[in-house]
């Protein structure tokens, strides 16, 4: 199938996108001035976001080795969204950043055309290029204050554990070539037929291995708390939620339409991993002392959660799971736009003289006394973190009674039972950061968010999400709509 | 053939083995090279001489000759005279060497027996057809490998940069190219 005018319509998102992320590398190359590449960003980013209205008339059509359906714009929009308030949280982050400041946006942008490929993908090529353009460009922003011997760890560590991933990956799309001959999805699908063979099953599995450590599911899960807490906030923020959207929509897709991902002995290892995920991930977190590393346990806790949806993958999956994927997005950017906002050096702080002299201030004795200091922002994180722990009124309440709907209607007992066991560990250190942002006591540790963070962008964006998170928990209803007509394009 | 692939594959197996278990990186990379030069054999064994060429020109040419170059750059020092004395032992240089014979035997047994314009099963892939297949159907991925070496490129040349802040706030001022 060759490339036609209809096609490069449908993939406007994309590539209005990359031509960004080209505009920002020749304004850099120009003149640097942050706050410009800042608003040039936000402005493509809109642009794309808008267009995917546009784009949502043609769905579903499947261009070559991309499908432009309901589940890849579902993502696409997730994605941006988790990009614009990622690119805003960077300008207030690296607003006193002595060094380099505009490539952030550059990479971000990469990244970002990155994940949407990779949702969209039909086709083993894009599903590998999609991933290691997410990923390359994630390297660059985990490591981007490199003078920080954090930050730079972050980086390296996640260099070489993905690459090693994406060996896996590379190994297993091999088998299965190997065993069909084909590569698109579609024509595995159809030559793997009902028996996929001893072959077929190993390169299926590598597949999943590779995927799995991308969405730090629990044996893959070791590098998730050091690149969380290393990492500056913003790129924290865009691996938390971006990049593991992309995976996870990526692996919904591949769980759908390929029945080598059907197997039933495939579908039981996932079952325990996603058992292992949540408990070994909440127990985890029950010690941490450091709020990024503990929302690194607790996305690991999460996404255990969400493979539950994969495992049964009948019904209401996809919805379930797109429910469960926006109530996420909107906890992780929501805490992790606070983490942001309460790092950023700021000119009336004592940290500014040596900007970023200090890591991000994660540790919870920061937090301690938020509240009688920044009412708002706690208000925010509070909210975030409520929804993660599933409370009613706010939006993770719905995605896990979804999920719970799900695994209570396929009896699958155990599923159940661990998510509900693990929402209860979950309950518990939640609570525990929440007491902490009310305690007070003299002497307590000045690490404050800008005085007008309110009125910067960052703080519109925090704001917006904690306003999303009750609203779509008090009224559901566009996103379970939204979620509903979302369908997957098997075929091209 | 076949037997061309197994052999080719084999030694390309036991040049990757030296690659990670030796020490010395110039060592290592000399193995890799006959890694990459075994693997444009299995290409060409099987029907596609464009990859093998490439593979060749590009992999064991161009950017091997670049490693070898950049590393024996960065061990010049008060030792580096005794160092190219080790280096020149027949420990050193006989497992590269002895693979690389077998690759020569292979490729030469291959071109006696006339079988040279032989594949194992299929079509010839040529580079037209690699080219049409590439600007054809997967003209998005080639475009998507582009935007990955940019996001690379950018990445390492921002990881890369010497730090200090005040070399850096400098330039910041100037207009400079990245």
């Amino acid at each position: 199938m060759t490339l036609t005018a209809t096609h490069l319509l449908a993939l406007t998102p994309p590539i209005l996108v990359c031509a960004t992320a080209i505009l920002v590398m020749l304004a850099i190359a120009w003149r640097r001035h942050h706050t410009g590449i800042a608003i040039v960003s936000v402005v493509g980013l809109n642009l794309a976001l808008l267009s995917l209205i546009g784009v949502s008339w043609m769905a579903p059509l499947a261009a070559p080795m991309l499908a432009v359906d309901g589940l890849a714009i579902f993502a696409a929009a997730l994605i941006m969204v988790a990009a614009l308030a990622c690119a805003t949280l960077a300008h207030a982050y690296l607003a006193h950043y002595t060094g380099p400041r505009e490539e952030f946006y550059l990479l971000l942008l990469c990244a970002t055309a990155g994940g949407m490929v990779l949702a969209a993908s039909t086709h083993l090529a894009t599903l590998f290029l999609g991933l290691e353009l997410l990923s390359i460009p994630l390297y660059g922003m985990l490591a981007y204050v490199y003078g920080e011997r954090r930050s730079l760890e972050a980086g390296v560590k996640y260099l070489v554990l993905s690459a090693a991933a994406t060996a896996f990956l590379l190994f297993g799309m091999a088998l299965l070539y190997a065993e069909t001959g084909r590569l698109d999805i579609a024509g595995l699908a159809a030559r793997l037929g009902g028996d996929i063979g001893a072959w077929g099953l190993a390169g299926a599995a590598l597949m999943l291995m590779g995927l799995c450590f991308k969405l730090s599911v629990v044996p893959f899960h070791m590098w998730t708390p050091d690149v969380y807490e290393g990492g500056p906030a913003p790129a924290a923020t865009f691996l938390a939620a971006a990049s593991k959207v992309a995976v996870f929509v990526v692996l919904l897709r591949l769980m759908t339409a390929a029945p080598a991902f059907q197997n039933s002995d495939l579908h039981d290892v996932l079952a325990a991993l996603a058992v292992l995920s949540m408990l070994v991930g909440n127990l985890l977190a029950l010690t941490q002392s450091n709020l990024k590393r503990l929302l690194g346990y607790s996305s690991i806790a999460h996404f255990g959660y969400l493979l539950t949806a994969l495992v049964i993958s009948d019904g209401l999956s996809i919805e379930a799971a797109g429910v469960y994927l926006v109530s996420y997005l909107l906890a992780t950017l929501g805490a992790f736009g606070v983490v942001t906002l309460i790092s950023s050096p700021h000119a009336s702080s004592p940290y500014v003289a040596g900007a970023h002299g200090g890591t991000d201030a994660a540790g919870l004795h920061h937090y301690r006394g938020l509240f009688w200091r920044r009412p708002y922002l706690t208000a925010v994180l509070t909210i975030s973190l409520l929804s993660m722990a599933g409370i009613p009124f706010t939006a993770g309440f719905i995605g896990k009674f979804y999920i719970i709907a799900l695994g209570v209607e396929a009896e699958r007992w155990w599923l159940v039972g661990a998510v509900i066991v693990g929402s209860a560990i979950g309950l518990f250190y939640y609570l525990r950061v929440m007491v902490t942002l009310f305690l007070t006591e003299a002497g307590m540790q000045r690490r404050d968010a800008p005085e007008n963070w309110a009125i910067q962008a960052g703080g519109v964006v925090v704001l917006g999400a904690a306003a999303l998170i009750v609203a779509l928990g008090i009224y559901p209803v566009p996103i379970i709509e939204w979620t509903q007509s979302v369908r997957v394009l098997t075929g091209g | 053939m076949e037997i061309a692939f197994y052999l080719s594959g084999l030694v390309a197996v036991l040049a990757t083995l030296g690659v990670v278990t030796n020490t010395n990186p110039v060592h290592a990379l000399l193995y890799l090279i006959v890694s990459l030069i075994s693997v444009a054999l299995v290409f060409f064994a099987l029907g596609a001489p464009f990859a093998g060429a490439l593979e060749v020109i590009v992999y064991a040419g161009a950017i091997m000759v670049l490693f070898v170059f950049v590393v024996m750059m960065l061990n010049l020092g008060q030792q580096g005279v005794a160092q190219e004395r080790a280096w020149l032992s027949p420990r050193v240089w006989l497992g590269p060497a002895l693979l690389s014979a077998v690759l020569l035997v292979i490729l030469v047994a291959t071109l006696w027996s006339g079988e040279g314009g032989r594949m194992i099963t299929g079509e010839t892939l040529t580079a037209r057809a690699v080219g049409s297949l590439l600007f054809g159907p997967w003209l998005l991925v080639v475009e998507l490998a582009a935007m990955l070496l940019l996001a690379a490129l950018v990445t390492a040349s921002h990881v890369g940069r010497l730090p200090g802040p005040a070399a850096s706030s400098d330039r910041r001022d100037h207009k400079e190219v990245p």
